[in-house]
């Protein structure tokens, strides 16, 4: 396990299958409705619950890049400064997350690769519900020695 | 969170954006206020803990960055998110003024659905790239 919020991080301390901590969140309508406001995205699919009800969705779904702020924070725990600058991922997006769902991201370093004096960090990012479904799933790269 | 837009026109519909079109350009500040309501919203750990309270989670530039470029269209209700990819390549103060641009990489009609590939730049007031990414949305028709 990569030590929690490594502001100095040496690559000597990572190894390939390390894993990250894991981030839990507890999805909420209210988190969600706050969400929407923080980020001025009021899709009804996420807002409204009669609407969201009629579609094949069959109810509201937290935004994505909710989900993908809560994988952004476990790579800044993981990797600091490195990750706010340097990082990069590509995810998709394997099924909502629905209010009241406990979401879990979970991550792994892959391999590591050092190419020009700069060492990538490539990291294996999941995220599942109380389920074990998967709700986001891809890869993150982190720099170091950029 | 104060959004300048280029054009007062009216949004453009899902029909007319062709591959190659590029959205409107806008720009935003990232003001204190902001940042504290979207760290409020995702329930980020406290300050604290935080690597670098100074710099904006890169999350929120792509969320806002996400949102100027899609006020420009007329997003369908329903429409959701497929996959992202996204590369932070800079810090970014709080404070700074972002410009957004956004350009239709590829579009799939699918029966009831459209499949809208949308790239993304943002950039801070020395015109330096701070994020680039593609968002692939599910539209309906």
């Amino acid at each position: 396990m990569i030590p929690v919020l490594n502001k100095e991080l040496k690559l000597s301390d990572l190894r390939q299958g390390n894993s990250l901590s894991s981030v839990v969140k507890h999805i909420t309508q209210e988190e969600i409705n706050r969400y929407a406001e923080a980020s001025g995205d009021f899709n009804p699919i996420h807002i409204d619950e009669s609407f969201a009800a009629q579609t094949p969705l069959g109810g509201t779904i937290a935004h994505g890049m909710l989900i993908l702020a809560y994988v952004s924070e476990m790579m800044t725990v993981a990797f600091g400064k490195n990750w706010l600058s340097g990082g990069k991922f590509s995810v998709r997006f394997k099924a909502p997350a629905r209010p009241t769902d406990t979401i879990t991201i979970t991550g792994k370093i892959d391999s590591i690769e050092h190419k020009e004096g700069v060492s990538h960090i490539n990291c294996g990012v999941e995220s599942h519900n109380q389920k074990g479904e998967a709700i986001v799933a891809g890869k993150a790269t982190v720099k170091l020695g950029a | 969170m104060e959004q300048k837009k280029t054009s007062g026109k009216s949004p453009i519909k899902i029909e007319q954006l062709d591959v190659g079109y590029e959205f409107p350009p806008s720009s935003y500040e990232l003001e204190p206020l902001v940042i504290a309501k979207y760290l409020e919203a995702v329930g980020r750990p406290s300050e604290q803990n935080s690597p670098a309270p100074e710099f904006v989670p890169p999350m929120a530039i792509a969320a806002y960055t996400m949102n100027a470029v899609a006020e420009s269209f007329a997003l369908p209700p329903g429409s959701i998110h497929a996959s992202q990819e996204l590369e932070f390549l800079k810090l970014v103060p709080v404070g700074t003024t972002i410009d957004c641009h956004g350009r239709v990489a590829q579009k799939v009609n699918r029966g009831q659905l459209h499949l809208l590939v949308i790239e993304l730049e943002a950039l801070n007031q020395d015109r330096e790239r701070v994020l680039s990414g593609q968002a692939t949305l599910v539209v309906p028709n």
